[in-house]
Parts: C-alpha cells; structure tokens; sequence
C-alpha cells in the first residue's frame, strides 16, 4: 500500500458506445429554476454527443424560462397547467358529491397521462434511460411501464435541506424503485446511505455551463454578489458582514445583484446599517461574465445550498470565493484556503474576516483566483458527460 | 432489457460460495448472487463433495443458470475458497460465508467505487444475525459491530493502512469487500490466499489483501448480511490465536502501531466477550473454556493493552488468563452489572486490591493496568456497607419436605464490615408485574465466615406465596441484609446447574389450580434466581391452552390491533401539538383571572432563580396575588403556598391562559400565545457572554419560519431584566427587544449575594445539611452545559478524583453541572466532594463557596458581586468561543486566573491566599461592567413595578422558606 491511487484511464467518448436514447422528465419542462435550466443544459449536451433526447415535464409553468434558442430535441408537458393535488375522501369529504367529482376527475386525468407517458417510453430502444430529475414525477412513472427503460433518479438538493422537509418521504419511498439515483455529492450520497439505508445512491455534480475566454483582470475594487434577494440565499447576513468590513475598507463597494421579494426589507436593512455610501444594488442580471469581469472578490452568505452555480461561475471568472460551508455541494466546489475561503455558516465575524483577508491581499487573490479558473474545470461538461456515459455502462452491466 | 449476458463475457464480478453449509444455505447465498442489479456477475460454488444432497444442488443451479452459476469440485487439501478464487473469471473476486447473502445492489456499489477510484480492494459494511437473546437498536433486524459505522461513515480511499486501522485492527475484512482478481494469484509473493479453515483462514486473507492491495476504498454501502452470530465461547481460542496471527503479520509488514492497536482490540473484541459467556455456562465447559483461552493470552496483557481498560475488566483478564475460571465469570458478572462487588477486595497502604493475597505487589504510584488487579479507581473503599453492591451467590438449591431450601454466599470485603458486627438477614421477594408486591421470608441462619456471609433459608411457597395466578407469575427473591444499623439488598446470583436439583413444588394459587399449579425455580438472562408460575398437570395446561388460543385467535389479534390504535390515538391527543391547538382556539377566549401569577424557572425544571425571589418577596408583603408554580416533573421541592401544576399539563394551560401575569427566567413555551390580559415579566437567567438569540450562529441559518417563530415568543415579553448595561447591548440586541422593555433593577436572585457580601453573614444553613466543618474552604465547581442532544453522558472537564486527592482534607468540593446535564460522579473519600446538581436554589450554593471555579458560564456574573475569588478553569475556551461565538474577550476581561490545565488549577488552589488581592481591583471592575443595577433591592423594584395594583392583604403571610415541600434532593 506505497503507490497512490491510479485513476482508471477515461473510457472511450460515447460515440463509441453508440447513441442512447435520453428521456429526461422533471416537474415543468419551462419553469424559471435552475432544475429546469440544468434539463435543458444536460439535453443541449446529450443532444450533441449524439444521442437522441426527449424533455418530459408534468405540466407547463406559468413564469417561463428563457432557453438560449429553440430546443432540436421534442419537449412534451403532460398537462397544461398544474395538475390537481390530491384531496383524500376521508371524513366529511366521504359524503361530499363535489369531493367526489372532483376526485374522479382528477384521477381520470392522471390514468391519461401516464397513458401518455407509457406511450412514449414504450416506444424506447435497447439501452434507453430515463432521468428523472426531481422526485415528484415519480408518482406518475411508477403507475407508467417503464420496463424498456432504465430509470435514474435525481435530488437537486442537500441530503440535509430534503430532510428538513416533505421531499424525505417522496424520495424514500420512490427512489427504491429505481435503477439508481443522484445526489449532488458523494457527502450527501453517504448521508443516504448510512442515515436512511438507501443502497442505490451516487452523485453525480452540475456542469459548469460555460468558461470565459478571459478571466476577471480583479482590478475593480469589488465585492461581488449574485443570487435572488430571498430569506435562503442570506443576503440579510450578508449586509450585517459587510457592516463590519466596510469600516475597514472604505474604498471597496458591495454589488449585489439579483431581485427577489425581500428587496424591499434589504434596501431598508441597509440604510438603517448606514451602507447606502458602500452597497450598490445593481438588480437582476443576464451577463454573469461581465459583472463578474468588475468584481474582484465573490461573496456567498447563503442558509442552504445544492450545488451552487454561482460559485462555480464566479471560479471559472478567476474571482475568489468566501463563502457560508452551509453545504456539502460548497466545499466540493471551493477547496477551503486553497482557491477560496469557507466561513462556518452564520458565523459572521469568520465570512467578515474572509473578506477582510481577501479584499486586503492583492497576492491572495491573485493565487486563489487562479487556482479557482484551474480547479473548477473539473466540473467542465466535458467532465461531467464522461461521468454520465460511466454511469449509463455501470447500468448497463 | 433483462437478457443474461452471454457465457463467454468475463463477468465483472465473482462470488466465492463455498456450499459447506448445506444445500438451504447455499441456495439463499446463490439467489442474492442471482438477484444483483450487476447482471454481469457469477456465483462459483465450490463443492467440498462431502455430501450427496450439496453436490446436487451445486449441479441444479448451475444448470439452470449457465453463464450466471458455477460448480466446481474442491481441490484436495486447498481451502475451498482458494479453489474458487482459482476458478473465478470476474475482474473482481469477492467471498460468501455460510448463509451470507449479498445485499441486491452490493456488485453494482462495488464495481461503481472500484472502478472511480481504482482501488483494489473495496470495503463496505456487513450486518450479521443476532446472537440468541441479543438486543438489537430499534428498527433493525440484524447487528452489526461496534467499530463499524464510523470507520464506514464517509466514502473514501486511503493508501495506507493506518489512514483507515479500523479495517485491519477489528474484524473487518472478513466479509462484505472485493479484491481484484489479479491480487489473488497463486503465484504471486507473498501470495494472498486464504490456506486455513475459518475463522483463521478469513481474518487472515483480509489482512493479506488489504496489505497487498495499493489503494482501498471504503464505502458505506451494506456489502453482505446475514453472516452467523459469533460464538464467543466456542470460536474464542480460534479468533484469539487468528487475532494474534493479524497481529504478528502486521508488525512482520512494517506495522508496530497497527500490530498493537490489532493486540489491544483482541482483548475487547474476543477474550472479553468470551469472559462473558462463562456466565451462561457449566462449571466443566467453563473450566475447559478457561484452559483453552488462558494460555493464548500470555504475552498479551502488557500495561499499555490493559490501561485503557475499564479497572474490572483488567482484573477479568487477569485471572482468565491464570486459568481462574470462577473468579474470571464473577469479574464478568460485575462488567454485566456494574457496580457489583464480585469479589473480597482488600484496602492495603492507599491501593484498593482484587482480593486478599495480592496487594502483596509492590504498590507504586504505578500506571493504569501496571498491576491488573489494582481497582483503587472504583472507590469501593469509600462506600459504606448498604451502599455496596456486594455479591450474593446461590451455592445450593434444593426442595425440602416440600420447601424451597437456598444456601447462599454473599462477598464481603474486609472494611465493609469492621467490627463484625450483629447481622440479621430476610428473604424477600417481589412480585417482577407488581414491584410494590413483596413477600418476606426468614432466613435461618447467616453468619460471618472468611471474606464472606454465609446463609441459608428455607421458604415454604407453596404455603406462603399467595399469588393470584394472573399478573403475578413471576418473583424474584432478594436477600435483605442488615448489620451495624445498615441496611443492603442484594438479588440472587444464581447457575442453571445450582438450581437444577431444586426441581418444582406445588403451587396453590388464589384464583384456583387452573391458573397455574407449580412453582419452578429458574436462572433469568440476567443470572439471576427467579420462581414463576407454570402449568404441569392436566387441567391447567389444558385452562392455559384454551387462554391461549382466545387471546391469540384471530378476533382477538384485531381486537388487539384496535385497541393498541386507540391507545395512539389518545397519546396524540394528549400531545403537544392537540393542546397548543385547544390553548389557541378556546382557551385563550376564557376571562382573565385578577392576581394570578405563574412562575416557572428554567422550564419547571427547579424552584429558583429570580422568580422564585419575586414570589418569596410577593409573599412576604402579602399582596393579593393567586400564585401558581410550574414544574416539570415533581412536585418536590416546590412551595406549598402555591398552586402548584405540571408543565404542559391541561391546568397549566387553562393557568396561563387566564394569568394576570407570567413570570419566568427562560421562556414559556413558543407555541403558547400570550393572552390580551396578561403581563409577561421575563427576568432571564444570566448575562451573557456566548452570543445569543439572533446572534447565534445557528440562528442565523434556520430558515424564515424559524426566525419569525422565535421572535414571535420574544415579542410576548413586556418586561425583561437587565443587570447592566452589558445585557442591553448584547441581550436587548440579540432579542431584539425594544429598550422600554428593559427594566434596569439587577437581578432578584442576586439580591441574596449582595446581603451576604455586605453582612459578611455566617455560612448559610446549607453548610451544615452537606456536613462541611467551618475549616475547610468550599469550593463551588459549576461549568457550563456543553453539548446538545446526544451529549447527556458528556464528562466533566475536571478530574475529581484527583482533586479530592490532593486537596481533600483541606477543601470540600460541591459540583454543580449545569441544570440540563447530570454528571456521574466517581467516588472519593467521604466528606470531600458533594454532588449539588439537584439543589433548588444557585444563589445559596454560590453563597456557600468560599471559591468559584467555573469555566464561562453565566454564574460568574453573579458570583462577582460576592467579592470573593473566581478561577475560571476553562480547557475548551478557544474551541468553546470559536464554535459558538462570544461578546468579549474572556481572558483580558476576567475577574480571575483563567487556566486550561488541572495542574494550573491546584496551582492557582493552593497559592490563593498570596495571589488573591491582586485579583481585587479586577474582580471589582468585572463585577461594575457586569452587574452595576445589582444593588440588592431587585426582589423589592420589581415586585413595586410588576405588582403595583395590587395591595397587601390586612396579615402579611408566614414566611413562605418554612412552608417548603420536603425536597427529596435538595441538600444532599
């Protein structure tokens, strides 16, 4: 036991293997989330090794997404709009004639779609699979046939953030029912494992959509912020933090960017920290790159995380990262003290001495900017569909 | 999709079965091998050829599985593993024991982290079935070791051994793991096979692939269940010696540590276990065991092997390994029940030994495990006579003229009796349904021999053993031991083999002979004499048939199923959630009532704090008030001029619902409203120094629903106190409270501690309820609650054995832990150290101490105003503050020594006098910035705030201290 581990040589690309026809299913096939985006991320991707792809949604969302162009691949929502929820004829409802109807029609119209869906995947060649990218629409394809498929499961999430809410049950007694199933890290994986008893869990990370030709020159002598202005993504903490480096560093701004319904409170929040001179709001943005490009440092104060694309964009900017290690997806991503820095979550004093020790060391930032444009790359879609197609063999032995 | 691979494909992996248990076994092993989700794997069954009925099975399986199952013939004089291994096409080899099964997702989990990593060798977890009478965690069905979850808890590849010891230091690779194939060529140097038989052949082929093996990952996948229940009685002599192979072969491969960590875990995983089954066992298997084990473990005692050990464990060792079968079974005994006093201990110049004869040893100030059967640490020494457990061993059984007849032997070690003085003894017995059912037997006769009591008694059950017949079919008799105004009890140690030859005697139960007609001595699990009810004779095992089958029919089993549902369904509806509902909806409508208080001190838990200083001074003016006190368990200890109810019982809600006024140190719970009517007095329970409320870490991170929750029950406070204005900067802050709730009148608890410093009072009566002459210095330890749930056994930072050692005759020491903790504390000589975890009332032990030592926690904001010397004795502080965040700098401004190892302590103890005035101006600037509004008229201020409607009635109430309920821990 003298000589490190050898990794095994990267398997030949997936032309090789032949194309696999991909289905991939989820709540909505247009939602503005960032499930919905990684679909048509992973479809695009798929698309273009050369296997055939068909994007599956429960139903049609009512805030759309906006796709960079027109999908060359079919996209089929089963219902119109969201479908009815459940309302179990117990007690009073029993004797109810609307309750009755309105049960009847709502399992009418699901018996349609999982025709539908049947009808689709019956139509599958040898070697198909189906990933099912959120656990909802499970309660529709284990009513389905499926047979001609191989189902994978997926969790967008923290094993800690699903087991915090109703999603822990979903997953526990849907996801034994498939071939295999995904989280986000190999941490959150063996969370499930030993936590839970579940045998047929992997990880599988987010691709990192895209590499700027050049990265940030870090000249701008910003802090920068990306995220919804909503209660998860901590901005409320993030304010405080900067309240105790400000002082310190009166030539240095915040820009936060994103919108979100706390935008009201926060802006309230910082005037009344007297940061109005020090905090640029700077709304929601498209062009991730260029506010980047003026940044010098990124800062994320969120509560919960998966796998956060924008520590992974602000990396690939060559900007270096503090952020909360409020989960296991963030510490995969930043190696701490080595291409960013992590602060334990909600500890203010240690994010605000981050900052303080990145926004004061030009060196610092330097070295750790460039590691991060390095590092990151391991999480290239180049990357990432290798473990994909690893996957699909493993299945297919 | 589900098509067999073709037989020519080299599977990925191959399952070695060896069919050595028969043909059942061998095809459930062979089925969890068909039913992988990995398609491309094989099943090898070796053949050992023995039996006809093996061999057919092999041959039907392989036949209707061609590609997915094959048989082969054990080589002559090869382990059949090996011969398996030979035959195995897949790149990757694993083995199946007798009855194992692979879990149906093992070869994909496997595969997918051999072929990610590159490893060699791939470790997951094993579960195997329980022993018989084993107590498996709720929920599981099988058991798994000890040492296994954390070693498995995170996937990962190590490329050393001693990155990972657990896997080569317990019996890990054993099962539930694979090697590549090519690792396990014969030809290869050293070769990796298995050559014996196991379980020598098992363990060692583990450690020989993991050794060979240039990266192993570990997973936490379950690889393979059902592995068979150990057998420590019959496998010890062969697990000890593969133990001490391991063991050898590490340190041959350049592993010392690994090779002794193998030597010390041999003992806890093998010989003690083995210990144990001597209980279970006949004297002559005993006897045979112990010849058997006592000459492997020379050579494996060393000092270093033995002092992690707990003290009987070490003495267990000892005498298992001089071949004391009888002394090693009563030593496993005491492990079994700890506390017991298995043996006649001798005190000898300080050292506490295992029994007469071996204090002969030079008796050093020796490491732990230097001298196995030196057990000073129990303390026993200090114990008196009615406080030792002390062995009572039945040595004869046997019916007589129709009477039960026990001879017993109690171990009696030389100071638990001095003198020898009267001993009178009675048997009783206890109903095991019904304890508060006893019977009491005489003994005839018990009397001192050499290091023991000896008695005899002779009890007529069938006359005097009126059970019933129905819920009372079990007894378990006790002696009752007095001597020199003491009194003992101890339960029967008893063998099968004793209490064999006292066969049955008749029973007359009062309910008639159908119930039941003999009463039969028995041994329990736990080794004990018990006597139940049985029913020998025809009608009455007729009656119990006919029971049976009208309990157990399938009616009844609905009828049971129903009522157990309605037993569930009143649980939640006596819920918390039910009544938070009901409180909400209806009882919050209900009118208020003038004058009622309710208090409540850290959840109910205790009668103190400042509310109980706002009551006693609310009392003492007589105002007009309906006092009404919460608790959280008992009622001891509580006020009798009050209303006393149960926390979270239906008056305590309908209590606070319709109180005027609360008051309380910590919080009423969150999810009780408070009503329009009513005035909520929040006097809170410390200053602070770690960060708090909304400037907690963990705070900050729960989620919106959360937050507003918390501060939803913060904003019900009216009033809440502060003692400087430290609280409002850091407390008003963090709870964000408006500063005009903020009541600038120190603490009423505190008021007490301010008299005491001005009055330079007597000792409080305290002093003399624990018994501490007026000479010796009393020092209070009280450190702060650390942990959380999960940590309730947390140990204390301070070593009180050593403590009482060195400074027993001069000092007392009183512990404190914090009120949501109970420490354990080890027994030191009488008079030197009090545990006060259960006193009601701080502010009198903080009264009492001529010296604090306390670590951060709050007391040392209230102790300050006493003026007398702090030590915060702090070892954990920088851990402490980084993990849960501080408002201050402890260490630039304490009010005394801070120190962070127990030598600094004593130092600091035993030079207090000298270095103590230059603390003064110190403890004076801390006591200012911490507790400036604690002027000692808090109680008066606001009892005039809070209560100033109401007036006194015409005759001020008796003082309410001398009302108190009698306490059952306070004091002691």
């Amino acid at each position: 036991m003298t000589a490190p581990a050898t990794q095994e040589t990267p398997a030949a690309p997936a032309a090789e293997a032949g194309p696999r026809e991909i289905y991939l299913i989820g709540n909505t096939v247009d939602e503005l989330g960032g499930v919905t985006a990684w679909t048509h991320q992973m479809a695009r991707l798929f698309r273009r090794q050369g296997h055939p792809v068909h994007v599956i949604g429960i139903h049609e969302a009512e805030l759309k997404l906006t796709l960079p162009g027109p999908p060359d691949y079919p996209v089929t929502a089963l219902y119109p709009s969201h479908p009815p929820t459940a309302r179990p004829l117990v007690g009073r409802r029993r004797l109810s004639p609307a309750a009755r109807l309105y049960e009847r029609r709502r399992l009418a119209a699901k018996q349609a779609a999982v025709a539908r869906l049947s009808g689709i995947l019956a139509q599958a060649a040898p070697g198909a699979v189906a990933v099912v990218t959120q656990v909802w629409p499970m309660e529709w394809l284990r009513q389905a046939d499926t047979s001609r498929v191989r189902l994978i499961g997926m969790s967008h999430e923290s094993y800690a953030y699903t087991r915090a809410c109703h999603r822990h049950r979903w997953v526990k007694e849907n996801y034994p029912h498939v071939d295999r199933w995904l989280v986000l890290t190999q941490e959150d994986a063996d969370d499930w494992i030993t936590l839970d008893g579940m045998q047929n869990v992997g990880a599988m990370p987010n691709a990192l959509a895209h590499l700027p030709a050049t990265p940030s020159p870090r000249t701008g002598r910003n802090v920068v912020s990306i995220g919804r202005l909503a209660d998860q993504k901590g901005v409320d903490m993030l304010l405080d933090t900067w309240a105790l480096v400000a002082p310190h560093r009166p030539d240095w701004r915040l820009r936060i960017y994103g919108a979100g319904e706390d935008e009201t409170a926060l802006k309230n929040q910082c005037t009344s920290l007297g940061l109005d001179s020090s905090v640029e709001w700077r709304g929601r943005t498209d062009d991730v790159p260029a506010a980047l490009a003026e940044g010098s440092v990124f800062v994320q104060s969120s509560r919960g995380e998966g796998f956060p694309l924008a520590l992974m964009e602000a990396m690939a900017s060559g900007v270096p990262c503090a952020a909360f290690d409020c989960a296991p997806g963030v510490r995969e991503i930043v190696r701490d003290g080595e291409d960013g820095l992590l602060a334990p979550p909600g500890d203010l004093d240690s994010l605000a001495d981050r900052l303080l020790r990145l926004t004061g060391d030009q060196e610092l930032r330097d070295t750790m900017g460039d590691k991060a444009r390095v590092n990151v790359q391991r999480f290239s879609e180049a990357h990432v569909l290798e473990r994909w197609e690893a996957l699909f063999r493993l299945l297919d032995r | 999709m589900t098509t067999e691979p073709h037989p020519a494909d080299a599977p990925d992996l191959s399952v070695v079965v060896p069919a050595d248990a028969g043909p059942e076994a061998l095809r459930a092993c062979a089925a969890s091998v068909l039913e992988q989700t990995l398609r491309h794997s094989e099943a090898v069954l070796v053949d050992p050829g023995r039996d006809s009925a093996t061999t057919r099975a092999c041959a039907d399986l392989a036949a209707r599985h061609p590609g997915r199952v094959r048989h082969v013939t054990a080589a002559r004089g090869a382990d059949p593993r090996d011969t398996g291994a030979d035959h195995a096409r897949g790149t990757w080899v694993t083995f199946l024991g007798p009855g194992e099964r692979l879990q149906k997702d093992a070869g994909r989990n496997l595969l997918a982290a051999a072929l990610d990593t590159g490893a060699d060798l791939v470790a997951g977890t094993w579960t195997r079935l329980p022993a018989p009478g084993e107590k498996l965690p709720r929920g599981a069905e099988q058991a798994e070791p000890a040492w296994q979850r954390p070693l498995h808890t995170r996937t990962r590849t190590v490329g050393s051994l001693t990155d990972a010891p657990g896997l080569v230091v317990h019996d890990s690779l054993v099962t539930g793991f694979c090697v590549r194939r090519s690792l396990l060529d014969p030809e290869a140097r050293p070769a990796v096979r298995h050559e014996e038989a196991p379980p020598v052949g098992d363990l060692l082929f583990g450690v020989r692939a993991a050794l060979a093996a240039r990266t192993v990952t570990l997973i936490p996948n379950t690889i393979t269940t059902h592995r068979a229940a150990p057998d420590p009685a019959a496998d010890a002599p062969a697990r000890i010696t593969a133990a001490a192979r391991a063991a050898r072969l590490l340190a041959r491969h350049g592993h010392p540590g690994l090779a002794a960590a193998r030597e010390r875990a041999l003992l806890t995983d093998h010989v003690l276990p083995c210990a144990a089954a001597l209980l279970s066992m006949d004297r002559e298997e005993r006897a045979r065991t112990a010849a058997q084990v006592a000459p492997l473990l020379a050579g494996h005692l060393g000092a270093d092997a033995l002092a992690p050990l707990d003290p009987v464990a070490r003495a267990c060792l000892r005498l298992l390994a001089d071949g004391d079968a009888d002394g090693a079974r009563d030593a496993a005994y005491a492990l079994a029940n700890p506390g017991t006093v298995v043996s006649p201990v001798v005190a000898h110049a300080g050292r506490v030994h295992w029994r007469p004869g071996t204090e002969a040893a030079p008796s050093t100030e020796a490491a732990p495990g230097a001298d196995p059967l030196d057990v000073t640490e129990l303390g026993l020494q200090y114990r008196p006579f009615a406080r030792l457990d002390l062995l009572n061993t039945v040595t004869r059984a046997t019916r007589s003229q129709g009477r039960l007849l026990l001879v017993g032997r109690i171990v009696l070690p030389a100071h638990a009796l001095p003198g020898r003085p009267e001993v009178t003894a009675t048997l009783v017995l206890t109903c095991r349904d019904q304890p508060a059912r006893t019977l009491t037997l005489p003994v005839d006769d018990i009397r001192y021999a050499k290091d023991a009591l000896v008695w005899r008694a002779c009890a007529d059950l069938t006359r005097l053993l009126g059970a019933r017949g129905v819920g009372d079919r079990v007894w378990d008799p006790a002696l009752r031991v007095t001597a020199g105004g003491e009194t003992l009890t101890t339960p029967l140690f008893a063998e099968p083999e004793t209490v064999k030859p006292a066969g049955a005697l008749r029973a007359r139960p009062r309910l008639g002979r159908l119930t039941g007609d003999t009463w039969q001595p028995y041994v329990t699990a736990h080794h004990r004499l018990a006597v139940c009810l049985l029913a020998r004779r025809r009608p009455a095992r007729l009656a119990e048939k006919l029971l049976h089958y009208a309990t157990h029919f399938r009616p009844a089993r609905a009828l049971r199923r129903r009522l157990a549902a309605v037993a569930a369904r009143r649980k939640r509806l006596a819920g918390q959630a039910v009544k938070a509902r009901v409180y909400r909806t209806l009882l919050l409508r209900l009118p208020v009532r003038k004058g009622q208080v309710v208090y409540e001190a850290h959840m109910g838990k205790q009668y103190g704090d400042s509310p109980r200083a706002i009551h006693e001074e609310a009392m003492a003016r007589g105002l007009a008030l309906r006092p009404v006190w919460s608790y959280a368990e008992k009622p001891d200890g509580f006020p009798a001029d009050a209303r006393l109810v149960r926390r979270w019982s239906w008056p305590y809600l309908v209590a606070l619902a319709r109180a005027q006024y609360w008051v309380d140190n910590q919080g009423f719970p969150h999810a009780l409203d408070k009503p329009r009517h009513t005035t909520y007095l929040q006097t809170w329970h410390g200053s602070a120094y770690k960060r708090m409320g909304f400037d907690e870490a963990r705070v900050k991170t729960q989620n919106d629903p959360q937050r507003r929750r918390l501060q939803r029950a913060v904003d019900r406070f009216d009033h809440f106190l502060i003692r400087a204005p430290h609280d409002a900067d850091t407390l008003g802050r963090a709870y964000r409270l408006d500063p005009d709730k903020l009541l600038p009148t120190g603490y009423p608890r505190n008021d007490r501690l301010v008299a005491a410093r001005e009055q330079h009072a007597p000792r409080p009566p305290l002093a003399e309820a624990l018994g501490i002459p007026d000479d010796r210095t009393v020092v209070l330890y009280a450190p702060t609650f650390r942990g959380g749930p999960g940590h309730k056994d947390a140990e204390l930072p301070l070593d009180v054995r050593r403590f009482a050692e060195e400074f027993g005759s001069t000092h007392v020491l009183l512990v404190r832990s914090h009120y949501m903790e109970r420490a354990a504390l080890p027994a030191t000589a009488p008079g030197t150290v009090h545990d006060v975890s259960g006193h009601h009332d701080v502010s009198e032990l903080l009264a009492l101490a001529d010296v604090l030592v306390t670590d951060y926690s709050s007391i040392m904001f209230d102790y300050a105003l006493l003026d007398r010397p702090l030590i915060h004795f702090a070892p954990d502080l920088d851990a402490y503050t980084a993990d849960r965040g501080s408002y201050f700098d402890l260490r630039e401004r304490a009010g005394g020594p801070v120190v962070d190892t127990q030598d600094a302590l004593h130092e600091v103890l035993a030079h207090l006098d000298e270095a103590d005035p230059h603390w003064k101006a110190a403890r004076a600037r801390f006591a200012e910035e911490f507790g400036a509004y604690d002027t000692g008229g808090a109680a008066a201020a606001v009892v005039d705030t809070l209560f100033a409607a109401h007036t006194p009635r015409r005759r001020p109430k008796p003082c309410p201290a001398s009302r108190r309920r009698p306490a059952e821990r306070s004091g002691t």
